[in-house]
């Protein structure tokens, strides 16, 4: 396979430190507004849905990356576009279940939604599973940056005399520290306006590189004609090759990794808690699948299709033995001239830059609220003051990013030797999302599901996977639909079927057996050695998972192992857990959304349509806890004492980047002012003699 | 050479098992009461929504029989 480096000029070098310089100081900017943690990690709950969709642009192709579908799209045509154009099926799920439970019951992360919904442990184990996931995509991330760069890079440098090499490894710990510095001081706000930036540059980067492309290429319809039939369809074969099938990537991607990206993506699900409202998340979302996806399809894709077409015709310009991971780089430099390729490399970069500064910022989030947090109540050393404790968090926060940024680059270490990125990033994605899938979908959507049916789906579904994965050609072949087994890397793809089904298969059988479950432990609860039946059944549990872990005995034994794993968890939990179906389902499941919204009020909704309103306003001494509107005004927005009241700077360009959630107090005779305190003016980042808009949300 | 196993079939698969996926989803929010078509804005959702899946179809469906031509 032919490999590349010292790829672009001096003049492209110049452009993408440029182009760097000015991202840096752009997300520097706005990082000025960050306050407190809520604003490091949530960005203040203000966002209009142009920002947000434009924001999740950088997160989503930096994540998809150029590279990996280049290297697809040269090696099998336009139907590498297929994952950016599978996610709408469970779009009905994620708007109207998982975005207002999350925006309502006011969780900041993932994990706190297991507490609130089945018990601490449960959000223990998912703190564990979640943080595998996000460091893990952190790694796959800095593995296509450092894939990325490589053929820019000569093979070694002469530092003060000593030669130099350059590794990937080496390229990948560079990379982390430069990303690392930027999101450690900048947060939330800083990566959602340096996203907002590079979303625009890299849709502009992409299409004028497929524009080059063309035009390199003679035009169109001499690009289609030269790429072979099969390189033309829109989806790959069914079942083959075993490296890049229709069927397996639908599993994979289509259900696995789609549920995976809407419901258990802390980084875009943060994305969606920075809109100032539920329905402004939903058009981000909307707009985003819609019409965002097929154009970046486009965009991350076109650079292999162009090469694959100029192999047909001029194999001695691109080889079709090229590197599919260097195809981008390669066309990119063969298309555009000096300086242009820097800007598209510059693009692509900081695209990708973006993606692993969103999930560190993200898994700092968790760090945070989920490990940080509870262990400082569990310590009772929590800082007295909100104010204190708010800055100390946010220091932690920032060490956090650090600690992450690290793993991350530790964690590529597992996916290098995958043939291609997108390979990888599959077998990641089939092996690791399966479990929280099932435990978030099922949470939100099924009443009954309880906290024995997800801890055994953490730990028996997690077991039933581990055999999966050693026994391959006996557990995973009945779902592989005719899939080849690749001994190197079997069933990368497809196994995200069987995943899933074992998973769901445990939680389904846990939950059809409570009642079973509840009589043993009433027997138990009779004992008088109740305690040590107890402990013994935990004792028992963790020997035999370990023995699974471990690989201690055959297919057989390993599988009698997993069904007594399946078995004993459930009446463990269910003798030690409090659990109350009834207050712990509500405002936490599609079923009780309306009670979160009433929670989240504070009191009974007001779902009348009022009319927005434009207010100059002034300073007053007073309650910050509410805004108060003069009476005309609030008969205008239909609103009441106590209602939620959104407020911004009425320039729409902003994106709602000064503004203020609050609710209505007492009203006043000044019609077209709105009085507020000092702190709001604060919070608000409101500018002197600027007409706001306000308008009541319920 | 047949290149149904690279175009309809897959196509069918996708929108025949997607589309199972993305109905029941539409069932479980109505039964849920988390859609309420009977409130306007969650009936424009409602559309929306179905556009979506349609939207996709045509894409999906144009292209393929673009690459045939």
């Amino acid at each position: 396979m032919d490999t590349f480096h010292s790829i672009g000029t001096s003049t492209d070098w110049v452009v993408m430190l440029f182009y760097f310089i000015g991202v840096m100081l752009f997300g520097s900017y706005f990082g000025r507004y960050t306050k407190s943690t809520t604003d490091f990690f949530f960005g203040g709950r203000r966002f209009s849905w142009w920002l947000i969709t434009m924001s999740i642009v950088a997160t989503g192709v930096g994540s998809h990356s150029f590279v990996k579908y280049s290297a697809k799209g040269f090696e099998h045509g336009i139907s590498s576009s297929m994952t950016y154009m599978n996610d709408w099926f469970f779009v009905p799920f994620f708007m109207f279940g998982w975005l207002p439970i999350i925006v309502y019951s006011k969780v900041q992360s993932i994990p706190e939604y297991f507490e609130k919904r089945f018990s601490p442990s449960a959000r223990f184990l998912a703190t564990v599973l979640l943080m595998f996931y996000m460091i893990g995509y952190i790694g796959i991330g800095f593995l296509t940056l450092g894939k990325a760069v490589i053929p820019l890079l000569p093979q070694a440098f002469t530092f003060f005399g000593a030669q130099v090499d350059v590794t990937l490894m080496r390229a990948i710990i560079v990379i982390a520290v430069i990303t690392g510095i930027y999101i450690t001081f900048g947060g939330q706000t800083a990566v959602i306006f340096t996203d907002l930036l590079q979303g625009f540059i890299l849709l502009f980067a992409g299409l004028m590189l497929f524009f080059l492309g063309i035009s390199y290429l003679g035009g169109f319809e001499n690009f289609w004609s030269y790429l072979p039939t099969e390189w033309r369809l829109p989806l790959a074969d069914f079942n083959k090759p075993p490296d890049f099938n229709f069927v397996g990537i639908f599993w994979q991607d289509a259900v696995a990794g789609s549920i995976g990206f809407l419901f258990m993506n802390q980084g875009l699900i943060m994305r969606f808690m920075a809109c100032k409202s539920v329905d402004e998340g939903r058009k981000a979302a909307a707009v985003n699948i819609l019409f965002v996806l097929p154009i970046s399809a486009v965009v991350v894709g076109n650079a292999g299709w162009i090469g694959k077409a100029i192999s047909v015709v001029s194999p001695d310009i691109v080889s079709p033995n090229t590197s599919p991971d260097q195809i981008f780089v390669v066309v990119a430099n063969i298309v555009s001239s000096p300086g242009v390729f820097g800007f598209i490399m510059a693009a692509l970069t900081a695209a990708l830059m973006s993606t692993v500064d969103t999930l560190i910022n993200a898994t700092a989030a968790i760090f945070v609220n989920d490990i940080y947090r509870p262990i400082k109540r569990l310590l009772h050393t929590v800082i007295p003051g909100k104010k204190a404790r708010d800055k100390r968090e946010l220091v932690i926060a920032r060490y956090a990013s650090i600690g992450v940024t690290i793993l991350g680059v530790i964690a590529v270490l597992a996916f290098k030797n995958f043939p291609t990125v997108y390979e990888a990033h599959g077998y990641f994605h089939s092996t690791l999302t399966p479990p929280l899938v099932v435990a978030i979908f099922l949470g939100v959507f099924w009443k009954r599901f309880t906290p024995a049916a997800v801890i055994t789906t953490f730990l028996g579904g997690v077991a039933l996977m581990i055999l999966g994965a050693r026994y391959p050609a006996v557990l995973i072949a009945p779902f592989d639909h005719g899939i080849a087994m690749n001994p190197v890397h079997p069933y990368s793809y497809i196994r995200a079927l069987y995943n899933l089904v074992v998973c769901s298969g445990v939680a389904a059988l846990v939950v059809w057996t409570t009642p079973w479950q509840q009589s043993i432990v009433g027997w138990i609860r009779q004992q008088e050695s109740k305690k040590q039946i107890v402990v013994i059944i935990a004792v028992v549990v963790s020997i035999l998972f370990l023995m699974v872990i471990f690989n201690t005995g055959g297919l057989a034994l390993l599988f009698l192992l997993t069904i007594v794993i399946i078995i004993l968890v459930p009446i463990f939990v269910t003798y030690t857990t409090d659990y109350d179906e009834e207050k712990q389902t509500k405002g936490l499941t599609a079923a009780t959304i309306d009670f979160a919204r009433e929670g989240f009020k504070g009191g009974t909704p007001n779902d009348k349509q009022g009319e927005k309103v434009l207010v100059h306003w002034k300073l007053v001494d007073g309650d910050d806890s509410v805004i108060r509107f003069s009476k005309d005004d609030m008969r205008r927005m239909k609103a009441e004492v106590g209602d939620l009241v959104y407020l911004c700077d009425k320039r729409k360009w902003l994106g709602g980047l000064k503004s203020i959630h609050s609710q209505f107090g007492e009203p006043h005779d000044e019609p077209g002012i709105v009085y507020l305190t000092a702190e709001q003016e604060e919070v608000g980042l409101f500018s002197k003699k600027r007409i706001l808009e306000a308008e009541k949300e319920m | 050479m047949s290149l149904f196993t690279h175009s309809w079939l897959p196509y069918i698969y996708l929108y025949g098992v997607g589309g199972l996926f993305f109905f029941l989803g539409i069932i479980i929010i109505r039964r849920a009461g988390a859609l309420k078509p009977h409130l306007k804005r969650h009936r424009r959702w409602m559309w929306i929504l179905y556009f979506g899946l349609g939207w996709y179809m045509a894409i999906h469906a144009g292209l393929i029989f673009l690459a045939f031509k």
